[in-house]
């Protein structure tokens, strides 16, 4: 076996055009790791200054502010959502979805959506990582090597030759086509372990890419091999392979996205937005008494500690703002839960686009899809729920607010990933 | 034995260009391809031309609706208007229905409210299903992207089919100049990319019926011919160079490959690499800093406006602010907006700049491939690149100054100074620190126009000229393949 | 017709071949037999059917009725073991034009499983009279006796009962077909079933010893050669066009 492994490397070395498409391959390889690795080095960076800003601000902030209730109000506390190991190949929706977010204690929902965009025009294009690399160009280099290995044979005359004289099919082209199919993947592969050394990505991991990417590869190269049996004219097989890839990268995923769109009802995010203003806004205008009887229903054990004695109390002006927030809840749910189900029934689009498929992937394992942003969205929540649990007990005057208490104010950390 | 011009028969350049048809026409390939990209074309465009309609229509309305809302609130403290802020909603521009450029991805919605300026949000592609890689199936993208295919499928063998048939040596022996050859092949695929933007023109009515200038959008479609024409310079150079069919169609798939697929996006991976920003996050630390050093607009005691009280008291020449004829507050909350968003501005442009500027890093891929230097010129010319966006950042802020202003005004002159501070004392006294809801009539009616056609079409201008170079470079090159011939 | 009397192994057996292509009779209920150390020469114009009939022997055409039989085994069940004992000189003898002599023989050597050293190789590019300074320079650059005699060589080393040519002696030049000739020749001392199919009628009265004549799918007419002296030319000329002029 190695004997005809060596023979068929050989062989392959000789031809010029397929070396140049290899070490091309490579070099792609190599530039979308790298840049992959600068863009996620570059977040790194990014939170550490963050955190460092965010430290001067905070002190800043506590200088100047000393009761709960103008603290509250003027205090911004920095998310944020690291990059994990696998990030640097599959960058995914991470400069479309923020993964950094200033919030204070005012209604969430007035500020959880508002976006630290990229610039538009390069996020609208799209960036060069390695699973673009892998789920849309790959399948076109692996048609491009492998679809005219019988029919060049047949146009030069030497098929009749080859078959007669190899000792089997197998030997004849089972070699061929393996030495080009795993020269062709670890050209690719080879600059992502570089990467995953870089990041340290644990093994299973890389294991686990290198036999999706394995697996991808080999269903294009199986395909490529049927087409390339049924025609000795090599460009019109390359042309109806390439019609394939057309219709699985392009045409499926668009017309299955359109009837996604068009049966899934998504809330208008405006409407949410306007919503909540309208419910805070109004609280200006009604009695105080409505709005903290409305708050105490759900947060009964502060009934006895409503009384106003002015015009404007902050305990007040928080409990409305929570009440905004109650107000939308239904809405918002609703918007996240339609991005899920969106999500869900691409999962089953994507099943007839391997393409498709092959990204969504990649961008789950690196944790860089729709599903991470959300998680980290609800993490956002949580934090903002566990300062409200935090102030309430001040704002209400249960107990005293002071320095040591201070202390007890709630950090968010970027838990654990799953 | 080269060919000069006056030998060039438009007679037997249309037999070849017909001869060139008869085959494609007896070929299964050729017309499965060229069906499926007319079908393509075709729906495109008429479905985006019909989202369009509905989208204006939506936004529009919402916006008509957020107006209705802001003007018919009830009598307020004018203070708490500001707060209550203003939606405003953008609307595509007409071309915008052919390429709606980066509309998907930045948002249609601004908030606009006292003493911050939002992003817009809401981006349509942050609520997608995420199955779509390459991105929408706009009639831009079939004429940048798929159309060249369809090109290069019908026309890798226009030159080496005759080779492989060895038909080419005995055309030249019965004396078929190189470039009646070359000029016939030329005219058969230049008909199959006129079909291709036969719907585009189409929808070039609908787009002036809907205020598009001639000029714009005579550029846009030039601009599309144009790269269309340099593909088929590609195709007809590489067919009449390589030494079979699979040769050549390899080489065009290839071709097309790193020119439509891969440059594009490794343009925008290096622009970022090499001109990185910062995010707003990052700016909003350093904008809160100077911002805590204005003082706060909300507390007419703070420190930072004792000059301020000081020299109004001695320009009316009273000894109280209770005795100015006006509402100290108010001024106050006037001049802190105005220094807020002097700042607030300074940030925005240098971050529009920075943008800017990694775009133009991005678009000099231009020169390394005509997709790039079309999608430009495609954006630019339709009113859906950055630019646009940023115009369209101004004029909301710029809405948003005014109307702010406009309630402080309303704040400084129609409120009593006294009634204002002892607002919250209690609730009646709550509802008398108010004012008319008549004052509400500050929101002008926002419709948002892309600049006007003179300046897109200037804008234009450099990726008009890098296709040019790429049309000249082949047209050349094509030229001196002469000896390839005879 | 005479027939040879020598009781020799029959290596090559085609049984009444009846092939069709896109619903066109070719092979006609062919029958003919090749023994070991002959030479036959399957004699025919053009769309007689040769080609065809020597790709149904090599399992390329399956026949729709009768069988072929090369060594006690039957073309349709015994197909690999009976391509392990066949070398094949195809039409125009196109090999790898990017290798040279050396790189093409061992590589398609390498595909049969057969292993020869270096020094084997050089004694069978001696053999068929392929100049040593040849030996390096890729096939791009070979006339086409040259790369003939490279594909001859690659035959010899597969050591085979059974040789299978098509059209040996199209374009070469007089010295080279007598080359190729006194090849032929010895192989068939040495033991070989050889099967050539060509219409060069001089060519194979020189070589073979019996010619078979093949019109429309069927054999006309077989000559066989009378002990050491050659088959009359112009009567298989005669015969040969005989059918054209009727």
């Amino acid at each position: 076996m190695m004997r005809h492994l060596v023979r068929e490397w050989r062989f392959l070395l000789g031809q010029n055009n397929v070396v140049i498409l290899l070490c091309l391959c490579c070099a792609l390889s190599s530039f979308a790791i790298y840049s992959g690795h600068q863009e996620i080095v570059a977040q790194h960076f990014t939170i550490e200054r963050l955190q460092l800003a965010q430290q001067q601000d905070q002190q800043d902030i506590l200088a100047k502010h000393k009761t709960p209730g103008s603290l509250a109000y003027y205090q911004f506390h920095l998310t944020y959502q690291t990059p994990s190991h696998l990030s640097f190949a599959a960058l995914g929706d991470r400069d479309l979805y923020p993964w950094k977010h200033r919030i204070r204690m005012l209604a969430l929902e007035g500020q959880i959506y508002e976006s630290d965009v990229a610039n538009p025009e390069l996020a609208y294009i799209g960036k060069f990582d390695f699973s673009f690399l892998i789920s849309v160009l790959a399948p076109l280099f692996v048609i491009l090597m492998l679809h005219d290995i019988i029919a060049n044979e047949r146009n030069k005359g030497r098929y009749e030759l080859l078959v007669v004289t190899a000792s089997g099919s197998v030997v004849l082209w089972g070699y061929k086509t393996l030495v080009r199919f795993l020269a062709l993947s670890l050209s690719m592969l080879a600059p992502f372990y570089i990467g995953s050394a870089l990041n340290d990505v644990p093994l299973y991991d890389v294991l686990h890419v290198s036999i999706l990417v394995l697996a991808y590869l080999a269903f294009w190269a199986a395909l490529t091999l049927w087409f390339g049996r049924q025609s000795i004219f090599a460009p019109r097989i390359a042309a109806t392979l390439i019609g394939f890839w057309v219709a699985v990268t392009c045409v499926i995923p668009i017309t299955g996205n359109l009837l996604i769109e068009k049966n899934i009802e998504v809330p208008k995010g405006s409407e949410i937005l306007l919503l909540q203003r309208e419910i805070v806004n109004q609280a200006w205008d009604i009695p105080a008494e409505t709005s903290l009887t409305e708050f105490v229903k759900t947060h009964p054990e502060y009934r006895v500690y409503t009384e106003m004695s002015e015009g404007f109390h902050w305990k007040w002006y928080y409990a409305f703002q929570q009440l905004g927030d109650q107000a939308v809840a239904h809405l918002a749910f609703d918007y996240r839960n339609a991005i899920l189900t969106k999500f869900d029934l691409g999962g089953y689009i994507a099943m007839f686009a391997p393409p498709v498929l092959m990204r969504r992937q990649l961008s789950r394992m690196a944790q860089t899809d729709v599903i991470s942003a959300l998680r980290y969205e609800q993490s956002i929540r949580d934090f903002h729920q566990a300062l409200r649990l935090y102030y309430y007990p001040y704002l209400f005057e249960l107990h005293l607010f002071d320095e040591s208490t201070l202390a007890d104010m709630p950090q968010y950390s970027d838990f654990a990933r799953l | 034995m080269k060919q000069n011009l006056q030998s060039i028969q438009p007679v037997i350049m249309w037999k070849i260009a017909r001869d060139e048809w008869r085959y494609w026409f007896r070929s299964k390939l050729a017309v499965v391809a060229l069906l499926i990209g007319l079908t393509c074309t075709m729906s495109t465009v008429v479905v985006s031309v019909g989202d369009a309609f509905e989208l204006e229509h939506q936004r529009g309305h919402a916006q008509q609706q957020s107006e209705q809302t802001f003007v018919n609130q009830p009598d307020r403290h004018p203070h708490r208007m500001v707060h209550y802020g203003h939606y405003v909603f953008k609307t595509p521009p007409p071309l915008g229905m052919v390429d709606p450029g980066v509309d998907s991805h930045t948002g249609n919605t601004i908030f606009l409210e006292g003493h911050r300026q939002n992003s817009a949000t809401f981006a349509d592609q942050k609520q997608s299903s995420g199955t779509t890689i390459l991105g929408a199936l706009t009639p831009a993208f079939v004429l940048q992207v798929l159309a060249p295919l369809l090109l290069v499928i019908m026309g890798y063998g226009v030159v080496s089919r005759e080779r492989e048939t060895q038909t080419l040596s005995i055309l030249a022996a019965q004396g078929l100049g190189y470039g009646n050859l070359i000029l016939g092949k030329i005219s058969a695929l230049l008909l199959v990319a006129m079909l291709m933007l036969l719907p585009l023109a189409i929808s070039g009515i609908v787009v002036l019926s809907q205020g598009e200038s001639l000029l714009t959008l005579s550029l846009f479609l030039v601009g599309y011919l144009l790269y269309l024409s340099i593909w088929i310079l590609i195709i007809v150079s590489i067919s009449l160079w390589a030494k079979s069919n699979s040769v050549s169609f390899s080489t065009l798939a290839f071709t097309w490959l790193v020119l439509c697929i891969l440059m594009p996006r490794v343009a925008t991976t290096v622009a970022g690499v090499m001109v990185p920003a910062a995010g707003k996050l990052e700016k909003d630390f350093a904008v809160a800093a100077e911002l805590r050093q204005l003082g706060d607009g909300h507390n007419a005691k703070d420190k930072a406006f004792v000059q301020l009280e000081a020299e109004l008291l001695k320009k009316h020449k009273v000894n109280r602010v209770e005795d100015l004829p006006l509402n100290f507050r108010g001024f106050v909350a006037l001049k802190s907006e105005a220094e807020i968003t002097s700042i607030l501005n300074r940030y925005a442009e240098d971050r529009m700049h920075e943008e800017l500027r990694q775009s133009f890093f991005a678009r000099q891929f231009g020169w390394l491939s005509p997709q790039v230097a079309l999608r430009t010129l495609s954006m630019l010319t339709a009113g859906t690149g950055l630019e646009t966006h940023h115009r369209f950042l101004r004029e909301t802020e710029n809405l948003r100054f005014n109307f702010v202003q406009r309630l402080n005004q309303a704040h400084t002159n129609k409120l009593n100074y006294i009634d204002d501070m002892n607002r919250n004392k209690s609730e009646a006294a709550g509802q008398i620190a108010r004012i008319s809801a008549k004052n509400w009539n500050v929101i002008e009616g926002f419709k948002f126009r892309s600049s006007p056609s003179k300046e897109r079409a200037l804008q234009a201008m450099t990726p008009l000229a890098q296709l040019l170079l790429w049309f000249g470079m082949f047209g050349l090159f094509l030229r001196n393949l002469q000896r390839h011939y005879s | 017709m005479k027939r040879n009397t020598q009781t020799l192994p029959i290596s090559i057996d085609a049984q009444q071949l009846v092939v069709t292509l896109n619903n066109k009779k070719i092979l006609n209920n062919l029958s003919f037999q090749v023994s070991s150390g002959e030479v036959y020469a399957l004699l025919g114009g053009n769309g007689a059917g040769k080609s065809t009939a020597l790709k149904t022997l090599l399992g390329f055409h399956k026949p729709v009725s009768g069988q072929a039989v090369i060594e006690g085994l039957a073309v349709s069940t015994s197909l690999s073991a009976i391509r392990k004992k066949i070398a094949y000189l195809p039409e125009n003898a196109s090999l790898y034009p990017h290798l040279n002599a050396f790189e093409n023989i061992e590589y398609f050597l390498s595909l049969a499983a057969v292993h020869k050293t270096h020094a084997e190789i050089k004694i069978s590019l001696q053999q068929v009279n392929l100049q040593q300074d040849a030996w390096q320079k890729p096939l791009s650059k070979f006339s086409k006796g040259m790369r003939q005699k490279t594909a001859i060589a690659l035959a010899l080393l597969r050591d085979s009962p059974i040789l299978l040519l098509d059209e040996p002696t199209s374009g070469l030049d007089p010295v080279a077909i007598d080359e190729f000739n006194q090849l032929v020749m010895s192989l068939a001392k040495q033991g070989a079933a050889i099967l050539m199919v060509t219409h060069d009628v001089y060519g194979a009265c020189q070589v073979a010893q019996r010619i078979g004549l093949l019109r429309d799918g069927a054999l006309v007419g077989e000559f066989v050669a009378d002990g050491g002296h050659q088959i009359d030319t112009e009567q298989v000329h005669k015969a040969f066009t005989a059918g054209v002029i009727d």
